[in-house]
């Protein structure tokens, strides 16, 4: 079980939690002016590291506010955690 | 429309007396299950509370005109709670924080200030600048577990640090009790008031009773 | 010492070190790997090919799942690739000469809500047009198939009814993998273990050769079939697939009496359980919830559902966990697979299975194996492309075939 630091509440168990896929995918300008191939981008494709890897979480059964994390998929380690509208940290190391 | 009503509307009274409680059912067992000696446990459900869900920023001018009428600064950290001083909305309520922008005020048991009132005064107070005050008194039930073992009994089912250094008495924090999502308040070095949404409370109670069994054997 | 032991069998395939060149190479040696091989040298005659394996055959999602083997799902594409996989599961124990303990003891799909009912109903219809075995059993007919389970009504989530297919299964995973690893190797396919791709050779956007750590391998066509590492190695080739890689938990008890006749799914309180040969009750349930490619996930989700395991199957309530374990499954966001040409030239991918991969192993090596020898789909996988990503065409198989992702 992950034990994941709510920017607002502290650490808190995973089961808290709930999992909001990648970060900082911004929603297109103006959808209408894309073409079917960025739409579908847009749509279904999501980065997918192995290591580090900015992505949302909410904390549903507290605060109930949305953050980020950067955490390394392979390991599952936490790398740093941020507020939303708040930049990535920068992180380095993370799994190959 | 009104002429035509063929049920007569339900007097104040009336509805009172018609008020069910989500736990209502489980008083008997919650009476039975009372542990006496070194580890000493009550539960019992303290019914229809005034809570208001209070969403505000604070350091806004609406958060200053809310904490005027409240009569205390709104808590700003996890698991802070605030006591009001001021007797507008109800003296004696309690302000818990449940997030950076979200605030439960509870009203004291026996209080004169009613839901309706309470929410109406909130709203007035925030005027037209963003933000909210709705009634949600029929959202949660209140449990009283009170005892010597009544950390024992929650620690069976609950993640957060219980021991008195790291949840102090007065302080109130959103999480989870086996996987039911409650609000749990320190009221005193021995006693826990355990919020769950009326919906879980059935559920909640039970699992309170079967965590609270292996105590009886043990006076 | 030495002549104490017993003598050592004789070796199921031979042990290869990569030749410089291959008219083909398929990158990952699991089921979907080793069974495209074997069809691409069956089928098609190509027998100059390698499967390349970062670890040893078979040891990653092979390894490491439920078994299940099943074709009730509700779309035609979904029912026509997962039958067809499903036909050939049948044939494949006398045709590989290899008896992977393939048990078509059936597989009940149970039904919890009036919408659950609604759905299996239009499911079994859907089955039966496609002409997919399935049938709706109320409560005393599911309790009939498998008297174990708790059909009481005064449960949280009483059963209502279920749907059934007869010709449904388990199989023993690794006797699968070595079925096919054998079969491949006879028919002289190169099956080199301990290789890792750590890059793909191109000419333009053609794919001419794998970079791996035992050398450069030049070749024709690369098929990639690496389920839950299949974004890292696309990513390496230089284009992106709408995949996400997700933990998912599985787990046995200790061996028991066989007391479990058949299969038995839940997607509403969310568990499945056989009993395998030897007695073991294997159990698995959703996937965990973030990206990771750990090979391990939480235990509250082992707990979920163990609680809902022994609620449907009190008779289990003082089984051992004995062991719990994780792959690595990539899923897209429709829940069907990708059996496509890629962005790349000569290169194609097999992928996003979820967590039905193992039914599919056939299915997909027969499909995969069109491809890369044709350069063109089957007509079974031609609907599994990546185009359906941008056409909107998708086969949204999520919660309508009791996917459990």
């Amino acid at each position: 079980m992950l034990l994941i630091s709510c920017p607002n509440c502290g650490p808190r168990d995973e089961t808290e939690f709930h999992y909001g896929g990648q970060a900082h995918v911004a929603y297109p300008e103006d959808p209408n002016a894309l073409t079917d191939e960025e739409w579908g981008r847009y749509l279904f494709y999501r980065e997918n590291p192995k290591g580090l890897f900015a992505e949302r979480w909410v904390h549903s059964s507290g605060c109930r506010k949305w953050f980020n994390a950067v955490r390394d998929t392979a390991t599952y380690r936490i790398a740093a955690v941020y507020r939303m509208g708040e930049t990535q940290p920068s992180v380095t190391g993370g799994a190959k | 429309m009104a002429e035509h009503t063929l049920i007569a509307p339900i007097t104040e009274q009336r509805a009172t007396e018609l008020r069910r409680s989500p736990a209502e059912h489980l008083a008997a067992q919650f009476a039975a299950a009372e542990v006496t000696g070194p580890h000493s446990l009550a539960l019992r459900e303290v019914p229809f509370r005034t809570m208001v869900g209070l969403r505000v920023v604070p350091g806004t001018d609406a958060a200053r005109r809310v904490e005027e009428l409240l009569g205390t600064p709104l808590p700003g950290r996890c698991g802070g709670v605030a006591i009001c001083l001021g007797n507008s909305v109800a003296a004696g309520s309690s302000v818990l924080w449940l997030g950076p922008d979200e605030f439960l005020v509870v009203s004291p048991l026996g209080s004169t200030v009613g839901p309706a009132e309470a929410t109406a005064r909130l709203v007035e107070a925030l005027g037209t600048d963003p933000g909210s005050a709705v009634d949600l008194s029929a959202n949660r039930t209140t449990f009283e577990l009170a005892g010597k073992a009544a950390r024992d009994v929650l620690e069976k089912g609950c993640a957060l640090d219980l021991h008195p250094r790291a949840f102090a008495v007065g302080s109130a924090y959103v999480t989870q009790l086996g996987p039911v999502p409650v609000l749990l308040w320190k009221t005193g070095s021995e006693t826990w008031e355990i919020f769950p949404r009326a919906s879980f409370a059935d559920y909640l109670g039970r699992w309170l009773l079967d965590a609270m069994r292996e105590f009886h054997g043990a006076r | 010492m030495a002549d104490l032991l017993p003598e050592h069998p004789d070796f199921l395939w031979r042990n290869p070190d990569p030749k410089p060149s291959y008219d083909a190479v398929i990158v990952g040696g699991g089921g979907h790997g080793l069974a495209t091989a074997y069809y691409l040298a069956k089928n098609h005659g190509m027998t100059n090919i390698a499967v390349l394996e970062r670890g040893w055959l078979a040891g990653g999602n092979m390894a490491r799942n439920t078994t299940i083997i099943r074709s009730n799902y509700l779309w035609d594409e979904s029912a026509a690739i997962y039958e067809h996989s499903l036909k050939l599961w049948e044939e494949l124990p006398e045709e590989l000469e290899y008896d992977f303990l393939f048990s078509q003891r059936g597989v009940l799909n149970l039904a919890h809500t009036l919408q659950d009912v609604r759905e299996s109903v239009r499911r079994v219809s859907a089955n039966k047009l496609n002409g997919v075995d399935a049938e709706w059993l109320d409560v005393d007919q599911v309790k009939e198939v498998c008297p174990i389970l708790n059909t009481s009504d005064k449960i949280r989530y009483p059963v209502l009814g279920g749907t059934f297919q007869p010709r449904a299964g388990i199989a023993k995973h690794d006797h699968v993998a070595w079925a096919f690893a054998r079969k491949a190797d006879e028919l002289g396919v190169d099956l080199i273990q301990n290789c890792e791709v750590t890059g793909f050779v191109k000419d333009g956007n053609r794919v001419v050769g794998v970079q791996t750590n035992r050398g450069t391998i030049n070749t024709g066509k690369v098929a990639l079939c690496a389920a839950g590492h299949s974004s890292v190695l696309a990513k390496m080739a230089g284009f992106d697939l709408p995949i996400q890689s997700h933990p998912l938990q599985a787990l046995v008890s200790e061996l028991h009496e066989i007391v479990h006749p058949t299969v038995v799914m839940s997607n509403h309180v969310h568990v499945y359980v056989s009993q395998a040969h030897k007695g073991e009750l294997v159990m698995g349930a959703g996937i965990d919830s973030y990206n990771g490619y750990g090979q391990r996930g939480a235990f509250h989700v082992i707990e979920e559902q163990m609680a809902a395991a022994v609620e449907l199957f009190p008779i289990f309530a003082r089984a051992h966990l004995l062991r719990t374990w994780g792959g690595i499954v990539d899923v897209t966001l429709d829940a069907s697979p990708i059996v496509s040409k890629s962005p790349i030239e000569n290169l194609y991918v097999n992928c996003g299975w979820g967590t039905g991969g193992f039914k599919g192993t056939p299915g997909a090596g027969w499909t995969m194996a069109h491809t890369v020898a044709t350069g063109e789909p089957h007509p079974l996988n031609a609907p599994f492309s990546l185009e359906r990503f941008v056409t909107g065409a998708l086969i949204d198989e999520h919660g309508a075939a009791a996917v459990a992702h």
